[in-house]
């Protein structure tokens, strides 16, 4: 319990530091419109974390995942700015191709035992190449300038202030229902629970919280659609992981794949499965990343994969499968974001945004390894 | 034997956080004698030899360690190896990938300018085995050897190195008759040299057969420590367990229903060409009955029960009928849903998800049969584990404790409660009883009464025959790979079954 959180802590410390950094090199990061921004950014960035959560449960991964971003982005692009596809149709076939393409990888890996590691590694060239042949090297808008369409939308449409609290309100009151029916479930199977006020102090900070989100991006534009594209993500998935036999499969192999297998655990197709949900995820993150880029162009998504592995590992996901949740992975994908929107910033030059990124991955499996010896 | 004290302990308390795991022990071993330490499982046993071979370093502990009557604080093993203390732990140590030479030298080996002089590896290598009268080439990979042999080289190993003390953890558990023979006649040749043995085992044929002293452990304090001749079997079992066991194996035989298991003429291949295969295999299992399998290591039991889950081997002739109908399962899953389970051998590495929690462990096999629309019904699966976990008495802390932190045999609990829970028609247990405890083992052979009784159907896999002869209706002796006898239990002797067993049934009967 105590590692647990001392982990949480210390997340949170950083969280704070980092913000505090920013706030005073650039008191501009906690404007309104920047904070609006990089709750933009971070629903891009946890979305695809979130699939790569699915992922790295039964010990798989995906590298492959950032130059997908760009490819499903590109495809959906050119179908609508250069082949007059109307917009949802455009989504639609690039999510299904997605969804082919990484079920392909998928049983590739749990059928012919390529590891994934060397299948999505194949994958993230083969997907960076086929972007590049797809917008021939040019720069595809998302739609025609000065219009908008379902595409662009997914980054520039906000909900009118009273949608935004409407919204919230019917959140936060589905947080406290969800919480007290389970937590009385506990109880009435005798398992131990928090205390009445300790559960009231978690679920009063956490409605303040999202009705804080609520005010701060009223002051600019207001919920970003992309924000509640994220909190939709987020409930599937963690309902997905948490109350389904599928998750249930997904932990178990990565906690013991052998004895998963005797138990009867569909491995294959619960590997496979986890790779379809992924590309699913991919085709959504490279849709709102290229509309929030405006176009597609050869460097949409380059390096998201590690951004998604890091916020998953800072979240406290294990490399090696089994454990990891998805408030952990929102929390990492929120410091991640916030690193890459304060760095942006703060003009830091690429050269040293890379530089950066890599020693922040290098950081988060490390402490992850510190803080697993416990076990 | 003689007096001289070679390694001591005394009054040695060890504590891990609120639990205290010894509490005044005091232990001595003479030069030249076996010395077995016998307990139940958690009684304290890997704890004092932890602490005698440096792995729980001095300071963590109260009371004095003496080596040769001088007081001695390992602060590793590495100073309880320079002292002359050698151990074999129970999981082996052994580079499956390295040569059985590499293994025996590994972190010493002999070298010319700065290079390892592979000859001088191989020679000294064979004159070690040849030593501990092994035979096996130094130069085969010792992943290519059975379990076995794994073992006889950990224990080549140790004695390659000349200790003073050489601590044996359970040598015996996964060895087959011949090698165990083989493994107490190294014994005896040690002794003779004046090396002093620590031998823990569960099975007290052996530290009779073995041992000139036993001391008793249980819950973290002695029991006393008694002259082998002058006692036998039921003492040391009650004062392990603190009381009296009649029988061992209490066993209840039930009618026997309709067939619900039968093989004929069962051929299959191994998944690697010149593996051992499998050959004519005729059996039968029957509704509230036990069939035990027995046989030397290297037989066939496993292969043949894995087999039928799907995970070995490819079936070449033969027909298999599960409650009357034909049955050949593509992979566990398949023959779960057919109402066959199986328990494995190596229940942490086949059976259990060591990091989650009961619930999740019981419940993992049988959540297509737990939903609730999509999702799994929490109430049912809470349920269901909880009677589970009451019918078997597992003892732990919550429902959420992760099973890595139960004891052996309550993790072997949890195995069969995650497989009872899939209902099965057949349930294959493969050495059920392997490293728990007398009571636990007493709380199997319960279970395997109540889930016969009830009608189902229970092949027994078992290299201690006692426990074959005891808890089997019938057996089934394989001997590389065939069948060597079958034996209702009334006809069944320990010398029969084991000349079943070699293959010399004819000869022997």
């Amino acid at each position: 319990m105590n590692r647990f959180a001392s982990r949480e802590l210390s997340m949170l410390v950083a969280l704070v530091a980092i913000w505090a950094f920013f706030a005073w090199q650039e008191p501009v990061f906690l404007s309104a419109r920047n904070l609006s921004l990089l709750s933009v950014e971070l629903a891009v960035t946890a979305v695809l974390a979130l699939g790569m959560l699915v992922v790295l449960l039964p010990g798989q991964i995906d590298l492959s995942a950032g130059s997908g971003v760009g490819l499903a982005g590109a495809v959906a692009a050119v179908l609508v700015f250069w082949h007059d596809v109307p917009a949802p149709v455009a989504l639609l076939v690039a999510t299904l191709g997605a969804v082919l393409v990484w079920s392909a990888m998928g049983a590739l890996i749990a059928i012919e035992r390529i590891p994934a590691f060397i299948m999505t590694l194949g994958g993230l060239l083969v997907f960076r190449g086929l972007h590049w042949l797809v917008i021939e090297n040019q720069t595809v808008p998302v739609v025609e300038g000065g219009s908008q369409n379902v595409y662009s939308q997914l980054t520039t449409y906000y909900l009118p202030d009273a949608g935004g609290y409407v919204l919230a309100g019917l959140a936060v009151a589905a947080i406290v229902a969800s919480t007290l029916a389970a937590r009385k479930r506990r109880q009435s199977h005798g398992f131990p629970v928090d205390d009445g006020e300790l559960t009231f102090l978690k679920l009063f900070v956490l409605a303040q919280l999202v009705f804080l989100v609520v005010i701060v991006t009223s002051g600019y534009r207001g919920v970003p659609i992309a924000l509640v594209i994220l909190g939709l993500v987020a409930v599937l998935v963690h309902q997905l992981v948490t109350n389904t036999p599928f998750g249930r499969y997904l932990y178990a192999i990565g906690g013991n794949e052998e004895a998963a297998v005797v138990s009867g655990v569909p491995v294959r197709n619960t590997i496979i499965g986890a790779y379809a949900l992924m590309g699913g995820i991919v085709a959504l993150t490279g849709f709102m990343q290229t509309a929030y880029s405006g176009a597609s162009t050869s460097t949409v998504g380059s390096l998201m994969e590690l951004d998604a592995v890091a916020a998953c590992v800072i979240g406290g996901t294990s490399l090696r499968g089994g454990r990891g949740t998805v408030l952990g992975v929102l929390f990492g994908a929120l410091i991640m974001a916030s690193l890459l929107n304060g760095m942006t910033l703060m003009a830091v030059s690429p050269e040293a945004k890379y530089i950066a990124r890599g020693i922040v991955l290098a950081l988060a499996v490390w402490l992850d390894l510190r803080l697993g010896k416990g076990r | 034997m003689s007096d001289r004290e070679v390694l001591a302990a005394r009054s040695i308390v060890k504590r891990f956080g609120a639990v205290t795991a010894l509490d005044g022990v005091s232990f001595e071993l003479r030069a030249g004698e076996v010395h077995a330490l016998c307990g139940e499982n958690g009684a304290g046993k890997s704890t004092l030899i932890k602490l005698l071979s440096g792995v729980h370093p001095h300071g963590s502990y109260e009371g004095d360690i003496l080596v040769d009557g001088r007081r001695v604080e390992f602060r590793s093993t590495r100073d309880a190896e320079r002292a002359g203390i050698a151990i074999i732990h129970q999981e082996l140590a052994l580079f499956p990938d390295m040569t059985v030479g590499e293994n025996l030298f590994l972190g010493a080996f002999p070298q010319r300018f700065g290079r390892i002089d592979w000859d001088r590896v191989y020679a000294q290598s064979s004159a070690t085995l040849a030593d501990c009268g092994i035979q096996l080439d130094p130069a085969t990979r010792v992943g290519d050897l059975g379990i076995g042999q794994q073992q006889l080289v950990e224990i080549a190993r140790a004695i390659a190195r000349k200790p003073k003390v050489l601590v044996l953890d359970e040598p015996t558990a996964a060895l087959s008759r011949n090698e165990i023979d083989a493994l107490l006649a190294q014994l005896r040749t040690l002794r003779e040299r004046g090396v002093a043995c620590v031998f823990i085992s569960h099975k007290l044929d052996e530290v009779f057969a073995i041992a000139d002293r036993i001391t008793v452990l249980r819950d973290g304090s002695a029991q006393g420590t008694l002259d082998a001749a002058g006692t036998d079997a039921d003492e040391i079992i009650r004062r392990m367990v603190g009381r009296r066991i009649e029988d061992h194996y209490p066993r209840r035989q039930s009618t026997p229903g309709r067939t619900l298991l039968a093989l004929r003429g069962v051929d299959v291949d191994p998944p690697n060409a010149g593996g051992l295969a499998l050959h004519g295999i005729d059996l039968d299992a029957r509704a509230g009955e036990v069939l035990g399998i027995g046989g030397l290591m290297g037989a066939g039991r496993t292969e043949l029960l894995l087999h039928l889950m799907g995970l070995w081997g490819r079936r070449r002739a033969g027909t298999v009928e599960l409650d009357g109908q034909p049955f050949t399962a593509a992979d566990p899953r398949a023959a779960l849903a057919r109402g066959l389970a199986i328990v494995t051998e190596d229940r942490k590495r086949y059976g259990l998800v060591l990091p989650q929690g009961v619930t999740f462990n019981v419940s993992l096999s049988s959540l297509k049969s737990l939903r609730r629309g999509v999702f799994v019904d929490r109430d049912g699966e809470v349920a269901r584990t909880k009677s589970i976990v009451e019918e078997l008495r597992i003892k732990a802390q919550s429902l959420e404790q992760p099973v890595g932190t139960l004891s052996g045999g309550n993790q072997q609990k949890v195995v069969l409660g995650k497989m009872l829970l899939t209902q099965p028609k057949v349930l294959l247990l493969d050495e059920p009883t392997r490293g728990i405890d007398v009571g636990a083992k007493l709380e199997v052979y319960e279970l395997i009464n109540r889930l016969t009784a009830a009608g189902q159907a229970i092949v027994l896999v078992s290299s201690e025959l006692g426990e074959l002869m005891g808890m089997s209706d019938r057996i089934v002796m394989l001997c590389e790979g065939r069948i060597g006898g079958t034996f209702e239990r009334s006809a069944a002797t320990q010398e029969r079954l084991l000349a079943a067993a070699m293959g010399r049934l004819g000869r022997a009967a």
